[in-house]
This record gives structure tokens, sequence and C-alpha cells, in this order.
């Protein structure tokens, strides 16, 4: 049995190639996926390994339970007093104790305050700014140029760092911080690790004491420990642990990079997940095509299994042999789905590390990627030859002698009720899943999807025939006989068209959601801009805004007020949620908030809350407790807001600083008096311009403040637009190997029906039709698949789009922009697609031999 | 309204011949072929088995070249002209007769028959059109697939198809050779009186005495050679001709 079904694969070859190929792409999604995480992972382990490799110990904070150690390079909060440092260095085999301090900040570029204030609105890299222990094994700097850091208003850079900055020893090197911009003298420059493998960022030290200036605080936030020759490191770590402060723990060094690795993973995790989901996508589609296949080849070797069956073999041997062709494809297409996926994760690091220098270990293929991508492969391969299979296995050994092998007549009607009834589960299911708080509401909107993909398929079936029924006058007049028969051809196979149409359809029908999605939120995005009466947003490339700054925004003539916004996050009810810190005297001058009451009345120790909320049973009156830290304050409720997506609380500054300590401001709302400032649309001779205005603001920040920027309403609406597009962009680049199966299919479908057509080819050709006729056939049917399953897609994907809008009302979406230009343009595409995939069988229909053609037996 | 007799014959073969394969696998199908058919003439080719009937049928309607010689459709010469040439002769002098699947499956039985018109883009002579399925018996199964057509009735339809451009000739390969005798003298008796009452001129190959007895001219076949030549033909001469040959 083995050996027919390998027999049956490499007799015929060439049908298979584009099934495979199929497959092979979308496993191939899938292993350079976990290739490329993989790489990444481990390229951050040998940093992670590379900073912690000196410090044979490290003394730190202990890890809360509720473990937000997402960013490895944020800067910690001092708790290591110096006389604690001290006593661990007196612990025995200590033989250095360095406290460790990271300064926020960033080193500004030479000549700062000359540059405009437009090109920076993305902000720099960013900067790491750590006081100088001395010890090039605890600061993991070797000395290239220059010297240490001797006293106090000294720095030294990394070796690339400095070039880029535009600084060369002697020079004054600025440092902007929360507080203002500080200078210091650039008297060396280092080089990290064995090659300043920084990804990107800036590296500086300054001595010790600026340190603890700049960051205002006295203390350390770690000690690294160098042990003394021959400890026992584990033994040494829990000897230290006898002498610090509650709260903080000793780990070694070893240790702690492992556990950065194990926490990177975990973020990585989320990446694979991503990726992996428009891998599976792109295997469904192929599961169409393989379907497809596999129901071609049964029917044409219908008469061939007639003839088994009639000399004994049974019918489940036969089903048998063709799912062991399944597999056997499937290994093939895995294989070369794993090689091509490591080819592809190569050319991607590759061209990343154009960009952001070398972060990748070097590229394995792991283990999980080779398990993963044949155990996917076999399976989608599999469970779309089942069906098929079972049709094979069903065939009867008198269909061995019937004449015609057409079993296209068969109704239609058991597949559309099928049809009808997944699509109407589906359609439920994905609803349940979307509104019914269930546990892992994801499985049932993605299982929901498939069905309700599948059922919109199988109805494909029911509108395809008749249309290209209808389409036949049309076709008849544009292409003559060439178009009708391309009209006949896809109306005689209507499962067989619609199979190949719906691959098409799943990938736009993505497409169009997702432009839909991202359209309704250009909208919204305009909206929420043209509701502001703000002139200027400004905000920090830093994050938080420094209350300097704010000083500074509002002594500039011409300022009416300035509003500022918070927002951080506190424990209600043991779960976490989003506060935003506002300032009710001035937030209903700057923002039209739904609120009610309105906003101006929010006052101290009372808080608004959200729908989230509400739907927990908070009501107006009730005591509720938040707590952040350490801290927590009893509030009484006074509001409720109206839109979901703006904090599920809102406070005041004075609470918010009960609650938090100090508030870390986000951005800053700034309103120009109006008998200073014109509109920008009147522009008065006399008055000055909103955007003059705004050049005044940012001139008088550029000494002490020069990462605080203003942006007018305009900049930023364009500023977001360009990050949706931008997102529209990457999920459209993702989905491409969707639509490439897609196109693969349609080429391969045609491929099939031109072998299957091999006699009706030859006998047109016989009575007079010219190859390009016989071309532009094959073309006109292309197309007509790609652009049925281009518009069913859309219909489809405006349709969930417009669904998914509609349910995030709350999040102020409220209504549905629908992205005619985007679906003009996949139609054009799709047409142009269709002529692409038909090339390859047209080429080969009008190449047939024609006395060979109507020999060929059909 | 019959074609205008000229002496000119509407397809011809000089010094035709047909090799396959090279080395000791080569075959010589067709071996110095020398033939003329006549205008409005029914011709009928005979001989064994493997005697290059099939071969000398194809190389005469331009489906296949010749390996040296030259023949004329028309007073064509088609042996030098390109594929698409070949291919435009076809469609505007040529029509065929298979031994079976003649039909476009997807098309109706009148949009088989009008097939080549529409292929050139030609428009079909509605009097023309009604004769021809008149005698062929066709008139109500017009608007049947042919999957819903008996044996006999989808090769009546495919000589409808041959006979409704009005080509200069017809070539059919064993038409018959599928149906039962009464289709099959049926389908004969008319493909004749094309000849007779229209002029048409017809090329046929077949095995059956009797199907060649309703030509004018048999042609006898042997190793790729003309070995005879007999005109007036009745099956019983055939048949003992045939007998000669060693059948
Ligand atoms: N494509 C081909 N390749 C190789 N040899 C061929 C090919 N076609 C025909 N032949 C050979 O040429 C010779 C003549 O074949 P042809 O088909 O013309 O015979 P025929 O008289 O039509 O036979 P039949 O009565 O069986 O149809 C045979 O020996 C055949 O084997
Ligand atoms: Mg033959």
């Amino acid at each position: 049995m083995f050996r027919l079904a390998l027999k049956s694969v490499r007799h015929n070859p060439k049908r298979l190639i584009l099934t495979a190929f199929a497959v092979a792409l979308g496993v191939s999604l899938v292993a350079a996926t976990q290739v490329f995480t993989n790489a990444l992972s481990s390229g951050f382990s040998d940093l992670f390994e590379d900073i912690y490799s000196g410090s044979d110990v490290i003394v730190e904070a202990a890890p809360t339970t509720d473990d937000e150690a997402g960013d490895p390079f944020a800067a910690a909060e001092g708790i290591f007093t110096p006389e604690e440092v001290e006593e661990i260095a007196a612990v025995d085999g200590v033989e250095i104790a360095g406290g460790g301090l990271q300064v926020d900040g960033s080193v500004l570029a030479s000549g700062y305050a000359d540059a405009g204030a437009t090109d920076s609105l993305s902000g720099g890299p960013p900067s790491q700014i750590f006081n100088w222990v001395g010890d090039p094994r605890i600061d993991q700097a070797t000395l290239i140029d220059g010297r240490g850091i001797e006293s106090q208003g000294e720095i030294v850079l990394d070796l690339d760092a400095a070039p880029a900055l535009g600084y060369e020893l002697g020079d004054e090197v600025a440092i902007a911080t929360l507080d203002g911009v500080s200078t210091f003298e650039l008297v060396g420059t280092i080089r990290f690790g064995d090659s300043n493998n920084l990804q990107g960022a800036t590296l500086a030290f300054i001595e010790d004491a600026d340190a603890h200036d700049l960051a205002g605080d006295p203390n350390y936030s770690s000690v690294s420990v160098v042990a003394e020759e021959g400890q026992d490191l584990d033994r040494l770590a829990s000897d230290i642990s006898g002498v610090i402060p509650e709260g903080t723990r000793a780990i070694t060094g070893e240790d702690k990079a492992a556990e950065q690795t194990e926490e990177l993973n975990d973020v990585l995790q989320y990446v694979d997940i991503f990726a992996i989901a428009f891998g599976l996508i792109a295997l469904f589609v192929g599961a169409y095509i393989i379907v497809n296949t596999f129901r071609i080849i049964v029917t044409q070797r219908t008469r061939e299994f007639g003839l088994m069956r009639a000399i004994g073999v049974t019918g489940k041997q036969i089903r048998r042999m063709i799912l062991l062709e399944a597999v056997v494809i499937a290994f093939i297409a895995s294989t070369l789905g794993i090689i091509m996926g490591y080819l592809l994760a190569l050319a991607f690091s590759w061209l990343v590390s154009l960009f952001a220098g070398d972060i990748f270990g070097t590229l394995t293929l792991p283990l999980d990627a080779v398990l993963w991508s044949y155990g996917l492969g076999t399976a989608v391969t599999l469970i779309a030859a089942i069906m098929p299979a079972i049709h094979a296995s069903r065939i009867a050994p008198m269909e061995a002698l019937r004449e015609s092998a057409t079993s296209g007549k068969k109704p239609l009607k058991v597949r559309n009720i099928v049809g009808a009834a997944m699509f109407l589960v589906g359609a439920g299911v994905v609803t349940l899943g979307l509104y019914a708080d269930f546990e892992r509401p994801y499985i049932y909107v993605g299982v929901g999807a498939v069905t309700l993909v599948i059922g919109a398929t199988l109805l494909s079936a029911q509108i395809l025939s008749p249309l290209a029924g209808a389409m036949r006058p049309a076709l008849w007049k544009w292409f003559r006989v060439d178009g009708k028969l391309a009209a006949n051809n896809i109306q005689r196979e209507p499962r067989r068209s619609s199979n190949t149409a719906a691959a098409l359809m799943i990938g736009v029908m993505l497409l169009a959601l997702v432009a839909t999605f991202t359209e309704s939120l250009k909208t919204v995005v305009t909206e929420e801009f043209s509701s502001t009466r703000a002139d200027a947003f400004a905000t920090s490339t830093q994050g938080a805004m420094p209350y300097g700054a704010i000083d500074v925004i509002e002594s500039v003539d011409g300022v009416a007020l300035t509003s500022s916004i918070g927002f951080s996050q506190a424990e209600y009810d043991g779960v976490a949620y989003s506060v935003a810190v506002l300032e009710p005297e001035t937030a209903s001058e700057v923002v039209e908030y739904q609120s009610d009451p309105s906003v101006d009345d929010l006052g101290s120790g009372e808080a608004y809350i959200d729908p989230t909320i509400v739907d927990l049973g908070v009501e107006v009156g009730d005591e509720i407790t938040l707590t952040a830290g350490e801290n927590d304050i009893t509030l009484e409720v006074a509001g409720t807001l109206a839109r979901e997506g703006e904090g599920n609380f809102w406070i005041d500054f004075a609470t918010g600083e009960d609650l938090l300590g100090e508030v870390s401001i986000v951005q800053t709302l700034v309103v120009y008096d109006d008998s200073v400032v014109a509109d920008d649309a009147d522009n008065a001779d006399s008055a000055t311009t909103v955007t003059e205005q705004t050049e005044l603001v940012q001139e008088a920040l550029a000494e002490d403040y020069p990462l605080v920027f203003l942006a007018q309403p305009g900049q930023l609406e364009q500023l977001a637009n360009t990050f949706i597009d931008l997102l529209l962009g990457v999920i459209s680049a993702l989905l491409g190997s969707a639509l490439v199966i897609a196109l693969l299919g349609v080429a391969n479908t045609l491929l099939l029906s031109v072998t299957e057509r091999t006699r009706e080819i030859g006998l047109l050709r016989a009575v007079g039709l010219k190859k390009s006729s016989v071309w532009r056939m094959i073309t006109v049917e292309s197309m007509v698949m790609a652009v049925f399953g281009t518009v069913m897609g859309m219909v489809l994907g405006v349709a969930l789009g417009s669904a998914l809008v509609l349910s995030l009302a709350d999040f102020g979406f409220d209504g549905v922009t629908i992205p005619w230009v985007w679906l003009i343009v996949y139609t054009v595409a799709a047409a142009i697609a269709g002529v692409l995939a038909a090339v390859w069988p047209a080429w080969r229909a009008s190449r047939l031999n024609i006395l060979a053609a109507i020999a060929a037996d059909g | 309204m019959t074609t205008t007799t000229v002496s000119a014959p509407a397809a011809t073969m000089r010094d035709g011949y047909k090799d396959y394969g090279s080395g000791e696998a080569a075959v010589r199908a067709l071996d110095g072929i020398n033939v003329s058919m006549a205008r409005g003439e029914f011709t009928a080719i005979m001989g064994p088995s493997g005697s290059g009937k099939s071969t000398l049928l194809h190389t005469l309607a331009g489906l296949d070249n010749l390996s040296a010689g030259s023949s004329t459709i028309a007073d064509t010469v088609i042996t030098d002209l390109s594929e698409a040439q070949i291919t435009e002769v076809r469609r505007k002098y040529i029509g065929f007769v298979f031994q079976s699947f003649n039909l476009i499956p997807s098309l109706s039985a009148k949009e088989n028959i009008t097939l080549p018109l529409d292929i050139s883009g030609t428009k079909v002579d509605p009097a023309w059109f009604d004769e021809i399925i008149g005698i062929l018996g066709l008139k109500d199964r017009l608007t049947h697939l042919p999957a819903e057509l008996s044996g006999g009735q989808q090769q009546r339809v495919a000589v409808a198809r041959a006979l409704v451009a009005r080509p200069e000739i017809i070539f059919a390969d064993e038409p018959s050779g599928n149906l039962d005798s009464k289709s099959g003298s049926e389908l004969l008796a008319f493909m004749q009186r094309a000849v007779k009452e229209f002029g048409q001129t017809i090329v046929m190959v077949t095995h059956d005495p009797t199907a060649a007895s309703y030509a004018d001219r048999i042609l006898f076949l042997e190793d790729g050679k003309i070995v005879d030549e007999m005109r007036e033909p009745t099956a019983d001469r055939v048949l003992d001709r045939m007998k000669q040959m060693g059948h």
C-alpha cells in the first residue's frame, strides 16, 4: 500500500509541487518565527551574561509577587545605603562590593539646543547612565581612550556613542534629567563587555556623588560583589543574605543572567504566539488547496479506483492509500518548510542587524521548531485529505466502466445546509466569545471564526455557480468564446471553484477586517483631536513630563493655561486597574470629557469610575479602596464616565499624590490666550499665530528641558495616523504569505483542471482555437475566481470588521468607516493576481500537443 | 447552394514521409505518400492496424508535421506554415470528426455545433444551420449537453459541427467506430448526402468495409504506402480486397 502511494506521488510530481509548496509556506512561517525568537533569546542571554559576568553575586530588591520585571533596563529606586554596601563588603570572602545606581536621564547630542524640535518628536535612542565604581569587573567597561573618572563633573561615554552624539574628549556633555540639563566634561571612552553590544543605547558613567545628585537619591539600587579567589558563590550569596535589609536578596551573577533570560523568554513567547497565528492562518488557507488538489486527483482517478475496487481492493485500502499519499506530501512539504523557514529567519535577522547591530546569537534550529513544523504540516495535510479520501473509498466498481468522470452534477443541497449551519454556529460562537466573559475568549473567537469561514466557503459554491452563469453574456461580449468557455468551466465544478476562491477569500477577509478597523480608528482619532480645545500637547521623550517644564510653559507670554494628565496603575479588590490623574480646575477647558457630573466637580478624596468598574457593581456614593505599592487610600465614588479607554478611575492630583507619591505626567495640554494668539486660519497680521506661539514656547524650553516637545493637534493626528497605517502595513505584510498561498491555490486548481481537460483543449485547438485564445480562456477563468474570492472576502471582512468596531463602541468608536480606497485597491490587485496565477496553467494549456491531447485518456 | 467545383484538389500530399522515434526504435509511419483529394469527393482510407491511416489523416490536416515531403490544403502549402498560420488554415478550411470525445462537455449541442463559427467570429447562416440539423435529426436535442446525448447523437452533432462552417475538407477518423451498425450507417448516409448534395469533400479513416462502401473511392494503406485504390466500392469487393491483404 505504501509503495503504491509513493509510486502515485512519483508518477505525478507536478500536480503535487504546488500543493507541497502551499503547505511548506505555512510551515516555513512557523519555523521561521521559532528560529528567530530563539536567536533573539540567545542573543539577549549573551547580553545578560555580559552584564552580570563580572559580578559574582548581585544584591538587589527581591522581586515582588506581581512581577513587573518587563524592562530590565529601567532605573530602580535606591534601597541600599552606603553603610549597607560597606557591610556587604565586610562579609568574609568578598573582595569588592560596589553600589550601583542608575540615573533616569538622556545624554543629549552636541548642539542639541540649535536643533529644531520638529525632527525630535520620535525621541532619540535611550541612555543608560550609571555611577562609576572604578573596577572594570563591576562597571563592565574597558577604558579605550582618555582616562577614567577621577572627580565630580566628569563623564565617560561608550566608544560608539561619543562620535555618534558628536563629542570629543574635553567637550562638555549635556545630560537632561527631570530637573533640567547638567553638563559634564568628557574624559574618556570605554567599551562595554567584549564588543560594546548595547543594542543601540548610549552608555555613560558619571562620578558617584554626581549620580546621587542627579538621581535625587542618596542610596544605591543594587550592589555588585566580586568574590575572592576560590569562593563557593552559592555559599557566599547565602552569607551575604544574612546582612542585607529585608525585601532584598543576594543572587549569583550566573543565576541572575539565567533569570533575566527566562523573563525575556516569557515576553518572547507572546511574539511567538502572534507570529504563529499568522502561520496558522497561512496553513488554514493552505488546507483549502490541499482539499482541492486531492479532490481533483480523486476525480481524475475515479476510473482507476473503480478498477481497483473491481479487482477486489477494499474501500478502506483505497482510503488508506490516499492518506498515505498525504503523509508523503506532508513530510516533503514540512521538510521544505523548515528549510525555507530557516532561510527566512536568516534573511530577516540579517536585515535587522543592518539597523540594530548584532543582537542575535547564532541562528540554530531548535528541536521545538522541527517538531512543531512536522506536527502542524502533517496534521493540516491529513485533515484536508480526509474528505477526498472518504469520497474515493466510496467509489463503486461500476464507475470504472463509465465513460466520463464528471461528478460535478451532484446537487449542492447538502453542502448548502451544512454550510449555512456552520456559518450560523460560527457566528454564534464568535459572538459568545466576544461578549460572554469566558475563561479564554480567544479560543471561542478563533474556533468560531474558522467554522464561520468554512461555512461561508461551502455556501459560496451556491453563489458562484449562478454568478458564473449570469456573467456568461458579459464574458461572451468581452472575450467571445474564450469568455464563455471560462464561465462554463467555473460553473461546471462549483465546489472546486469556490474552494479555490475561498482560499483567497480568507486572506482578503482578514485584510478587509483590519482595514475597516484601522480606518474607523483613524476616524476616532480625528474626532478625538478635533474635540480638544488645547492648542498644543507637550510631552517628553523621556517619558514623564518634568514639573519644571510645566512651570516654564506657563511662564511664557500668551499661554492662558495648562492642564496635565497622569496615568498610573492601582489595585482595586486585588486586581490592577488604570488610574487617570486629572486637574479638575482646567481639564474641561482642554478636552470635552464625557462624565456625570462634569469633571469640574471632581474633588480630593473622590473618584469617578468608568463602565468597567460600574459592571463590577460599584455605584456612586460607595466607598472604595485603591492600593498602589505600600499606600492605600479610601475614596468616595462621586461620578461615572461615559466611555471606556480613558482610565478606569479618575482622581485629582492631590489624591494622586497620596496614592502614588509623585504623579508621573504623560502629557500637558496647553491653551493659548485668545486675545494674543489668533487661529492659523484667520492669520491676522497683528496677532501671533498658533504655530508661532508654539515655537516661542519651544524656545523657552530649549535651555533646560530640551527633551520636552510641543505638538499641535494636527501634527499629532498625522503622527497617530502614520502609526495606524504602519500597523495596517505590518499586518498586511504578515497576511501576505496567506495571499501568496491562495494565489498558488488558484494556479494549482487551474493547472489540475487543465490536465483534466487535456482532450477538450486538444479538440478546441483542432477545430481552430488559437493558442492565444486558450491562454485568454484560462486567464479569464482565473480572474473571475480571484475577483469573486476577493469580493466575498471584502464583504465578510467589512462585515466582521464593522461588528468588531460596533462592539468597541464603549471605547469611543461611534461609527464604521468603510475603507473604500483599500477595497478598490484589493479588487484591482486581485484581478492582476488572477492574471499572474494563470500564467503557468495557461502556458501549459496553450502548449499542449494537439494530437497527444486528443489521444490522452480522460 | 453548392460549392463550385474547381479543378484544383481540396488537399494533396507529395512524397510524404513520417518517421517516429530514432535509432533502433524508429518507425516509418508514412513511406512516400502521393495522394490528391478531389473536391466534392468522399474518400475512405483503409488498411491494417498500424499501417499509418491516422498518421496520414493528421498530417494532411496539419495536426502533425511531415518528416519530409509537402502537403496542401486549398492550394496552400501548409508544410511551411507557422503553428499560428496552420491554426488559421484549420479554422478556415477544415472540419473534424473524431472517433469519440468530439464535443466540449460544458457546451450545449447547439453551442458545440456553432463553435468553429464562434471561434472565428463569423455569423451563423441560419438557413444552412437549420438544413444541417434537419438532415441530422438534431432539432429537439439542441439545448442538451453532450452527456445527455446518445453516442450516435453525439457523433451527429460532431458531423454537424464539421459541416456548419462549410469547410474545404472534412477529416473523419473512424467516425462510426464506436456506434452500433444502425446508428453507424445513419451517420455515414448523412455524410454521403453532404458530399452528394452540397459538394462537401470528406476524407474518412475506417476499418469497416460496410462503412467504406459509402465512399466514392477507397485508398488501401499498408506499412505507410498506398498499395491500391478502388472506385465505386461495394462492401463485398472491399471485403475481398482486404482478404487479399491478409486480413
Ligand atoms: N506518437 C507516435 N510515436 C511513435 N510511433 C507512433 C506514434 N503514432 C503512431 N506511431 C506508429 O506509427 C505507425 C502508424 O500509426 P497509425 O496510428 O497511423 O496507425 P493506424 O493505421 O491509424 O492504426 P489503427 O488502425 O490501429 O488506428 C504505427 O506503427 C504506430 O506504432
Ligand atoms: Mg488510427
